[in-house]
């Protein structure tokens, strides 16, 4: 069944040249609505498929741009791959509208409808129990981040750290090693009160999460050079206990200790960090 | 889920304006997450070298482009 009508149809009408991209799979109730959603560029309709009594959420996408070789390419493409990373977003977002959904990883691909259908069908309790999970929850990330004060952060960054600053006064070598040290010690500090604080806001968050999940952290390429992620974690929160978050993560960032630590939430996700386990242990 | 259902599915608890969805946390969440069940087209995408180096290049080009969202330490 064809859920988007108002989308340029790519080439991908024609089964022969078409495999099936897979977005999510939705509970019994109708997912959507996808008004605002095309999927990926040059692929056909958004449509669902019925498997069992739920519904997957699919796209007949051009064979040629979603080979395996071209998936590769495209993919290390940084352009290509936010492109299709924030398509794939899109419709799994506005599938959560609707009602609970488990979103698939980016790219997962069937050779055709039916080939989907008995691979997702083959799965259904998974789905089943990964829905229940989510229902009526929703996912928020939580970041922390410590801001790496003057003294503590970077020698022009370029510059081995044994190397005088050019132009600067001549040091003795006792008094630039003393300094060194110093900088070291301050910078260890500063390391563990952030960990500590990192413990506390996992701490807080979770007595309102049933569900949590650390995902790997950020390196100074996304978080810039004048701060250290110390955590990068997600939680699954009932949906209306949102304002409670907000009202937490308030009274964190005034707490003592929180001085040169930031703290960022995104959300509410779709529950993408949820659906196949998660640490759920303790948190019932 | 009135939530999920805004246009701009990204908010600060302390409604900034919407700035998008940030890339680098979509990234964590599109690539390795889900319910990962066999396809007939295997894309371990996680796990090929060359698109881990595509997302440094592209985590690089990202935080030049965007700045961050609390760049005047904002909400802090």
């Amino acid at each position: 069944m064809s859920v988007t009508q108002h989308c340029p149809v790519g080439p991908a009408g024609n089964v022969g040249s078409s495999v099936t991209y897979v977005f999510a799979v939705c509970g019994p109730g109708r997912p959507g609505p996808f008004a605002a959603t095309c999927g990926h560029t040059g692929g056909g309709p958004l449509r669902l498929l019925a498997v069992g009594p739920l519904w997957a959420v699919v796209q007949d996408v051009p064979a040629v741009t979603f080979s395996e070789t071209a998936l590769h390419r495209r993919l290390t493409d940084a352009a290509e791959l936010e492109r299709c990373a924030r398509a794939h977003h899109d419709v799994v977002t506005a599938a959560a509208a609707g009602g609970p959904t488990v979103p698939l990883p980016l790219a997962t691909l069937y050779l055709s409808h039916e080939r989907a259908t008995a691979a997702l069908g083959a799965n259904l309790e998974r789905f089943r129990a990964a829905l229940g999970r989510v229902a009526g929850r929703v996912e928020w990330g939580v970041k922390v981040y410590v801001v790496e004060s003057d003294t503590t952060a970077r020698p022009a960054p370029s510059a081995p750290p044994e190397t005088p600053q050019p132009g600067s006064q001549r040091v003795s070598g006792r008094a630039y090693l003393s300094r060194l040290r110093h900088r070291q010690h301050s910078r260890e500090l500063n390391r563990e009160s952030a960990l500590a604080a990192a413990e506390q806001v996992d701490r807080a968050v979770r007595e309102m999460a049933v569900g949590s999940v650390r995902h790997r952290l950020h390196g100074p390429e996304a978080t810039g050079r004048d701060r250290t992620q110390v955590m990068n974690a997600a939680y699954l929160i009932a949906e209306e206990r949102g304002d409670e978050l907000a009202t937490t993560i308030r009274r964190l960032r005034g707490s003592p200790g929180f001085d040169n630590i930031e703290i960022e939430v995104s959300g509410p996700w779709a529950p993408y960090s949820f659906t196949d386990g998660g640490e759920l242990a303790g948190h019932q | 889920m009135q939530g999920i259902s805004n246009p701009v599915p990204w908010q600060g608890p302390e409604a900034t304006a919407p700035i998008g969805v940030p890339l680098v946390d979509l990234l964590d969440r599109v690539l390795g997450t889900g319910v990962v069940i066999s396809g007939d087209l295997v894309i371990a995408i996680a796990d090929v070298p060359l698109i881990r180096l595509s997302l440094h290049a592209l985590l690089a080009s990202v935080s030049e482009r965007v700045p961050a969202p609390w760049a005047d330490g904002g909400p802090l």
